[in-house]
């Protein structure tokens, strides 16, 4: 200790060194620079990554959890349900979602989000596997290209997801949806070729929207003038032409379904392009009637009961649809006290093929030729098109033998001659056959008969005596002559006997003129071959 | 205290880690190494660096601290439902379920517990830079309940383990460790080294 103190004393004056500590780098700084760099590239990732928040409206938040459901697009998941709030009026919910950066460019107009809940329908089952894992959001991305939006509204109804299938869409304009649903099948020759996807109700509430789905390759058979119909449920027809039903499947009877066809008898016209318009209609049948654009009214006067006529119903030329009953009233002529009906029909000239000269006509001259067919004995007719439904039609029909009449074609509609049904025809012509049998005079023919009879109830009296007369006269005498001619028979008999001398003398005389006949027969005989004895006698020695 | 007191320090003696031999530090001696006389061990006469190190560490813990709470740490798959969990969330849960004792042992073990080793050792930290001379005695206390209580916290570690090697149903039920377990046991790790390398003879040396 002195010595130190003594040391310190002697140096005292001497300055103190500097000692600079060198900073040296620990190696321990690592450890927070590698924390900081992973939570850094961690803070970057989360980030990046982070993609757009959306709304997505819903009226109900059933099977929905914030921060547990997800938003999965083709089951992958895209993105996680952040919070669920009820709308300021508490109508539906809003739900709150984030979704990956990816689908940030997607999220378009286009977009739709639905609930995939298990859902069991007559088609089929769907969705079975939330019944476990919960529900999800389901999300379509939808056709590129619609303005950019992070507020959707959500659909109740998954949709049918086509985004990325080969097909086309087209949409189809019904009058009434009927039982079609989303996901109703579309038939094609009975083929399941596509469905339904989507429907509303157009714009002016007048049509009903029908978007639907045809898969690749069957998309390509669809030409401007394909022809949709619906084929949904049983179709029973019971008309004029009997009863008939019709389906395209099983399915389409329990859930609904479409099926198209081009019809053969038109020009295919260009392949339908994407998102084309057609009209569905109501049945099969009606896709051939409807082919036809062009209708011309005609008015028909029956007098009779047109019971068993309905609007609809065909007009039939020589037996071929030409048109059909619009409308059918009563008109009660005041002047003539007497009932008529008028019966409003359609033709559609266009399903008559005009040969020979031009195939276009003008009016004039279509008018000229109506002139002139009526003038050759045409006139409409109510016919019984079905005995069993006893539904009538209107056949037009050349009667020769019909009164001459006219087209009058000064009225709101040409006017075209009637005559009556043949039932009425029948009628009359029984009524006639019937006045005449009244025209019989059944007294008089009954007066004369009686005096007939009279008369020969006395021309029989007369007769019974003349038999009496005949009886009492003829009859002895008649009986004498009997008996004479009797003897004369026995007398006869009695000389012809064989035992009689007479029959023997007979007999005798018989063989004797037989003798002689060969005597004679002998000598002729000999004198055929010598003619010569007649004058010099028999020739003996010649002979020997 | 202080004038009752003789420190290993103030009379320039040096203790070796391996043998215990005392030994005389004459001076400094700038940057060299002392080494024991006796076996050749390195002698300090304090933790090297002992601020510095418990500086970083600290730091880290910190940092990973964050990832660690905001992350799923167990991913349970259950019948086709999967469901991530943070710690808190899982905390959440069972408070929600009503099972308060397993809410506050995961809440104590695996929330509360770093957090107040982060706060204690960085209290200490700055408690020694600015040579507080306040209580010297509670810190070093505290200081002791830092390093005892640290080792808890891997409970939560240990108890996704055993879940995650234990809950292999199929489709019944999986569990798997989320990322978060990776870096809550690294906040664990961090901060017992931390605490290690923390030497509470500073809290003393400002003392003398």
């Amino acid at each position: 200790m002195a010595e130190q103190n003594t040391s310190e004393s002697r140096f005292k004056d001497a300055p103190e060194a500097v000692v600079k500590m060198r900073k040296q780098f620990s190696i321990v700084w690592v450890v927070p620079l590698v924390a900081l760099l992973i939570g850094g590239w961690l803070a970057f990732k989360a980030i990046s990554e982070k993609g757009p928040t959306i709304t997505i409206t819903f009226k109900t938040a059933e099977g929905l959890e914030a921060g547990k459901t997800t938003i999965k697009y083709k089951d992958v998941e895209v993105g996680q349900v952040q919070s669920i709030d009820l709308s300021e009026d508490g109508s539906h919910v809003i739900v709150t979602a984030e979704l990956g950066k990816k689908a940030e460019p997607h999220l378009t107009e286009n977009t739709r989000f639905w609930v995939v809940r298990a859902r069991i329908a007559a088609g089929g089952a769907s969705g079975l596997g939330t019944l476990f894992s919960g529900a999800y959001i389901g999300i379509d991305l939808g056709k590129p290209g619609g303005k950019p939006t992070r507020s959707f509204t959500g659909l109740e109804i998954p949709p049918v997801v086509t985004t990325g299938l080969p097909g086309s869409h087209f949409t189809l304009k019904a009058e009434k949806l009927g039982s079609l649903d989303i996901g109703s099948p579309i038939y094609y020759r009975q083929i399941k070729v596509g469905q339904v996807v989507a429907y509303e109700l157009e714009k002016n509430g007048k049509l009903v929207d029908i978007k639907i789905f045809i898969d690749a390759p069957h998309h390509g058979d669809i030409f401007e003038n394909t022809r949709f119909w619906n084929a949904s449920g049983l179709d029973v027809v019971l008309d004029a032409s009997g009863i008939r039903v019709n389906t395209e499947s099983f399915l389409t009877m329990m859930i609904g379904g479409i099926a198209y066809d081009t019809p053969a008898n038109l020009e295919p016209g260009a392949p339908a392009e994407e998102g084309a318009t057609f009209k569905l209609y109501a049945s099969r049948d009606k896709i051939f009637e409807k082919a036809y654009v062009e209708k011309k009214p005609w008015l028909l006067y029956f007098d009779g009961s047109v019971r068993g006529l309905a609007v609809g119903a065909p007009v039939e030329l020589q037996g071929i649809q030409i048109g059909e009953v619009t409308d059918i009233t009563l008109e009660f002529d005041q002047k003539k006290l007497a009932f008529r009906i008028p019966v409003l029909i359609e033709l559609e000239p266009e399903r008559v093929k005009f040969i020979g000269g031009e195939s276009k006509l003008s009016t004039m001259e279509r008018k000229r030729g109506m002139d002139i067919l009526v003038e050759k004995g045409l006139r409409a007719q109510l016919k019984t098109g079905s005995l069993l439904t006893g539904q009538l039609l209107i056949g037009l029909d050349f009667h020769s033998e019909a009164a001459p009449a006219k087209i009058n074609w000064d009225g709101r509609y040409p006017e075209l001659p009637t005559i009556p049904t043949p039932m009425e025809e029948i009628t009359s012509g029984v009524t006639r056959i019937v006045e005449k049998f009244e025209k019989i005079p059944l007294e008089q023919i009954g007066k004369d008969l009686q005096q007939t009879m009279a008369n020969l109830s006395k021309t029989t009296a007369e007769l019974q005596t003349l038999v009496q007369k005949l009886d009492a006269n003829v009859a002895p005498a008649a009986t004498d002559t009997l008996k004479q001619a009797q003897t004369t028979l026995i007398k006869v008999d009695r000389l012809l006997n064989a035992d009689s001398p007479t029959g023997h003398e007979l007999k005798r005389a018989l063989a004797e003129l037989a003798d002689a006949a060969r005597n004679i027969s002998i000598l002729m005989d000999y004198l055929e071959r010598h003619p010569d004895s007649v004058i010099f006698g028999k020739e003996q020695s010649n002979e020997k | 205290m202080n004038d009752t007191s003789m420190t290993a320090a103030s009379a320039s003696l040096l203790s070796c880690h391996s043998c215990n031999l005392l030994s005389k530090m004459s001076g400094s001696h700038g940057h060299g190494h002392a080494l024991c006389p006796r076996c050749g061990a390195p002698l300090h006469q304090r933790k090297s660096n002992s601020l510095t190190r418990t500086w970083a560490l600290i730091i880290a813990a910190a940092i990973f601290y964050i990832p660690a709470n905001v992350l799923p740490i167990t991913v349970v798959t259950s019948l086709g439902k999967t469901q991530a969990d943070t710690i808190m969330s899982g905390v959440i849960y069972f408070v929600q379920t009503g099972m308060w004792p397993i809410a506050l042992v995961i809440f104590i073990a695996s929330v509360f517990v770093p957090l107040v080793k982060l706060f204690l050792l960085t209290f200490l930290l700055i408690s020694v830079q600015r040579k507080w001379k306040w209580r010297p005695k509670d810190r070093t206390r505290l200081y002791r309940i830092t390093e005892v209580v640290g080792r808890w916290s891997m409970v939560d570690i240990f108890v996704v383990t055993i879940l995650v090697a234990l809950v292999k149903l199929g489709g019944l039920a999986t569990i798997d460790a989320g990322p978060a377990a990776n870096y809550f046991a690294a906040v664990v790790v961090t901060t017992m080294f931390a605490a290690m390398s923390f030497d509470p003879r500073l809290i003393w040396d400002v003392m003398e």
